[in-house]
């Protein structure tokens, strides 16, 4: 270190942008240099909001680590935003997947001790646990981090099968694997149910809330459960294909409904 | 110094997590780094961007710094490269000219033109685009490839006007010394 320093003709000059390629070239050699001069540049730089710029890096620099869940959708091929956008999703916090796990446990031992009535009310509640858990992550009152969500310009069509498909992910999985606790069922029986719920209950959400759809559309299935149950069936009647049939061509004709109105969304622009 | 830690001292603090030891680097460093990031760009948002991505990389890798030399220039050395990469995704920025004044003043001259003969008169006889690439490869120890980022030209061309550059300047030198 030297006692020269830059005089504060040249300094100011070259804090302007008003000096030559080789004076600033100077002053910058010996700014590298010698701490003094620099914090007698600092003091002159006024251009940037530099305040808000370490605002900024410290938020960076304390933010909470990436989560498992959204590492997973990382190493799926996701972009990090959408995997952000997906993971915040109330549906996947752990309060949330609790509770689906807990009305599982509960429906799938009712049908191991409950025989034949326990039985039906796993086969009521299984299949409508994934349309729920999808309208469930819609729904903004639910969902406090979809508001921003939906203020972004971003497909509304794209962010509602992200997160469908990451929901189904993470429902129907937990729905066939308690329905292979239960003997004497087919656990695959309560998919296209399930499915066909969830996509009526994304067409529906073309003309009304999706948590209404939801409610409407379980209620409509625990009375038809219960009315079956009351009469001289058996829960194997579900499994016949033409009810299996039924349940495909309900998913499908819900997925054309939803592709053709879907720029009727309305949740998704509440301000509609 | 007058019994402040160094700045090795805060980058060792800052390795073990001391968020603190980072904002006095950032106080001591950002805003010089800001002006000259702003000579060479006249976009204010990058410039921000840069000083951000700078320091949070200081953050995360400040085993970076091996101990040799001034920290502020191993900082410069990652902000301009900040800079360059931030640059490299946009359009339609203008790099700043590299002078301003064609002409400098003669008291300023003084600090170059001592020991080398007159290298402030030698580079102001430069076109523009070639002190741009001297000021992006000899003074800001870019990277050809880099410096062709930076100022949105293909490499050789970086290369060629680097080369011309430095002979004219030896010429002009060579000039003035006889």
């Amino acid at each position: 270190m030297t006692d020269w320093h830059v005089d504060d003709e040249a300094l100011r000059r070259w804090v302007d942008q008003t000096d030559s390629m080789a004076d600033g070239a100077s002053v910058e050699q010996h700014l590298l240099a010698c701490a003094t001069c620099r914090s007698r540049a600092n003091r002159e730089s006024q251009v940037l909001d530099l305040d808000a710029v370490w605002a900024r890096t410290r938020e960076a620099i304390e933010a909470p680590p990436v989560g498992v869940f959204e590492r997973a959708l990382r190493g799926l091929g996701l972009a990090a935003p959408e995997a952000r956008l997906v993971a915040v999703s109330r549906a996947f916090r752990s309060g949330w997947v609790g509770a689906v796990a807990a009305t599982l446990v509960f429906a799938t031992l009712a049908a191991a001790f409950g025989h034949t009535r326990g039985l039906w009310l796993f086969l009521a509640v299984a299949p409508i646990v994934p349309c729920v858990a999808v309208a469930f992550s819609y729904d903004a009152r639910v969902d406090p981090a979809l508001e921003p969500e939906l203020v972004t310009p971003y497909s509304a069509v794209r962010l509602i099968l992200l997160r469908s498909v990451t929901v189904l992910a993470v429902a129907l999985p937990a729905v066939i694997l308690f329905g292979w606790l239960i003997p004497g069922i087919e656990p695959f029986a309560w998919l296209l149910p399930g499915l066909g719920f969830t996509t009526v209950v994304l067409a529906a959400s073309t003309w009304t809330t999706s948590l209404r759809a939801a409610t409407v559309v379980s209620l409509l299935w625990l009375g038809l459960v219960s009315v079956l149950a009351a009469g001289p069936y058996s829960p194997d009647s579900m499994l016949r294909s033409e009810w299996q049939t039924g349940f495909f061509v309900l998913a499908a004709l819900s997925c054309v409904m939803f592709m053709v109105r879907r720029h009727h969304l309305r949740e998704l622009r509440p301000w509609r | 110094m007058d019994g402040e830690p160094t700045d090795a001292a805060l980058l060792h603090a800052v390795s073990t997590r001391d968020v603190g030891a980072l904002h006095e680097l950032y106080r001591r460093h950002a805003g010089w780094l800001a002006i000259r990031l702003s000579r060479r760009c006249n976009d204010h948002d990058l410039v921000e961007d840069a000083i951000g991505d700078t320091f949070l990389a200081a953050w995360q890798k400040p085993a970076g710094f091996r101990g040799d030399g001034e920290v502020a220039a191993w900082l410069w050395g990652i902000a301009i490269r900040r800079l360059v990469s931030r640059m490299r995704h946009r359009t339609g920025v203008v790099v700043q000219p590299a002078d301003a004044v064609v002409v400098p003043a003669a008291e300023d001259q003084v600090l170059l033109s001592v020991e080398y003969g007159d290298m402030g008169a030698a580079l102001a006889k430069l076109s523009p685009e070639m002190r741009a690439v001297i000021q992006a490869v000899v003074l800001d120890g870019l990277t050809a490839k880099e410096a062709a980022q930076l100022l949105h030209v293909p490499v050789s061309n970086v290369k060629t006007r680097l080369y011309r550059a430095k002979a004219q300047l030896r010429a002009v030198l060579a000039e003035g010394v006889s």
